[in-house]
């Protein structure tokens, strides 16, 4: 399981990512994070975040029927949560290359 | 609450309607919770619907609360509270108004029905005696109004903050009913030895300022 604290600030752009392929809702977003292997994702812990970028211009929702009571609010990505994603999946690239190069060949002892 | 928060309470309530009992609880804390948080009435309501529309949809799933949001429900709605503007200072200052008219408009309305004067009046026109219009307003009953106004606030202000922590006391109904005994034993006791009139006040001109506060409370409420 990905400890919580290590999910903080990379969650906000797999949410994106999922919500970038087509307009989705709460739940679904939270199966599909969890087919990718984010365990224990329910949708109780990116509501909030869903609400953030919500805020922040990134998404914007659309509250339409549900066959299960009420009305259910499905998120659609905007121009500017097309950019930011590709900004964070650039960012995430140079944070990964960094640790990778840490791990891989920067695991000895400074000289 | 004006009219668009109204709208979407009443449907709210008939979802809630809709919860499971074991799903109950856990709802009613985190919806008492965040009625004390420092959003406006109508986000509250939107993030409810949200609630609501999630806790349902996992009921049809066979799943409950626990599994949707997890156990730390304060976390959970501190983080959704964090995404809202506070309130500005005019919506905390109607609602700061409107409580007082409500709270006010009601005590009032309680001591002019329960006052003897009231009694005596009501004897008076059935026997046809010489009717007095003029009611008392004692020491104790002001004091009291003070104390339950503080009270109120104070109460409603803790049990908002700490629903988690407390919701399992007031879920208990012997403990809730003891409460409420001791506040009523405290107010007698005021009102036993508060017998001094400060001054007397018509009942038409007491029940015309009822009115007048519950008619403010109306009109602050749907702004």
């Amino acid at each position: 399981m990905i400890p919580s604290q290590m999910l903080k600030g990379t969650l906000e752009g797999c949410i994106l990512k999922v919500i970038c392929y087509n307009e989705t809702y709460g739940y679904e977003i939270s199966q599909a994070l969890q087919k990718y292997g984010f365990q224990d994702i329910s949708e109780g812990t990116i509501y909030p975040l869903l609400l953030r970028l919500e805020k922040n211009g990134l998404v914007t929702t659309q509250s339409r029927e549900s066959p299960l009571g009420p009305k259910r609010k499905y998120f659609k990505i905007t121009p500017l949560g097309e950019s930011t994603l590709e900004s964070f999946f650039s960012n995430w690239k140079e944070l990964e290359n960094a640790v990778n190069q840490l791990f891989q060949s920067g695991g000895q002892k400074h000289e | 609450m004006n009219k668009q928060t109204r709208e979407l309470n009443r449907m709210n309530n008939d979802l809630d309607k809709l919860l499971y009992l074991e799903n109950n609880p856990a709802m009613t804390d985190i919806i008492c919770y965040l009625r004390g948080a420092n959003i406006s009435e109508y986000n509250q309501e939107i993030i409810r619907q949200d609630l609501l529309e999630m806790v349902l949809s996992a009921q049809e799933r066979n799943e409950n609360i626990e599994t949707v949001i997890g156990t730390d429900y304060k976390t959970f709605c501190d983080e959704i509270i964090a995404t809202f503007p506070p309130k500005s200072l005019k919506e905390k200052m109607i609602g700061f108004f409107d409580a007082i008219s409500l709270g006010l408009s009601v005590f009032c309305a309680i001591n002019i029905i329960l006052s003897n004067e009231t009694f005596v009046l009501i004897h008076n026109l059935i026997v046809g005696e010489p009717l007095n219009f003029e009611i008392d307003v004692t020491a104790g009953l002001i004091v009291s109004l003070l104390i339950a106004f503080i009270a109120a606030f104070g109460i409603v202000n803790f049990i908002m903050k700490k629903s988690f922590e407390i919701g399992s006391l007031f879920h208990n109904n012997t403990s809730a009913i003891l409460i409420v005994l001791g506040s009523i034993s405290i107010f007698l006791v005021i009102g036993w030895f508060g017998r001094n009139t400060i001054f007397t006040v018509n009942i038409f001109i007491a029940l015309f300022f009822s009115f007048a506060l519950y008619l403010t409370h109306r009109l602050l409420s749907r702004i």
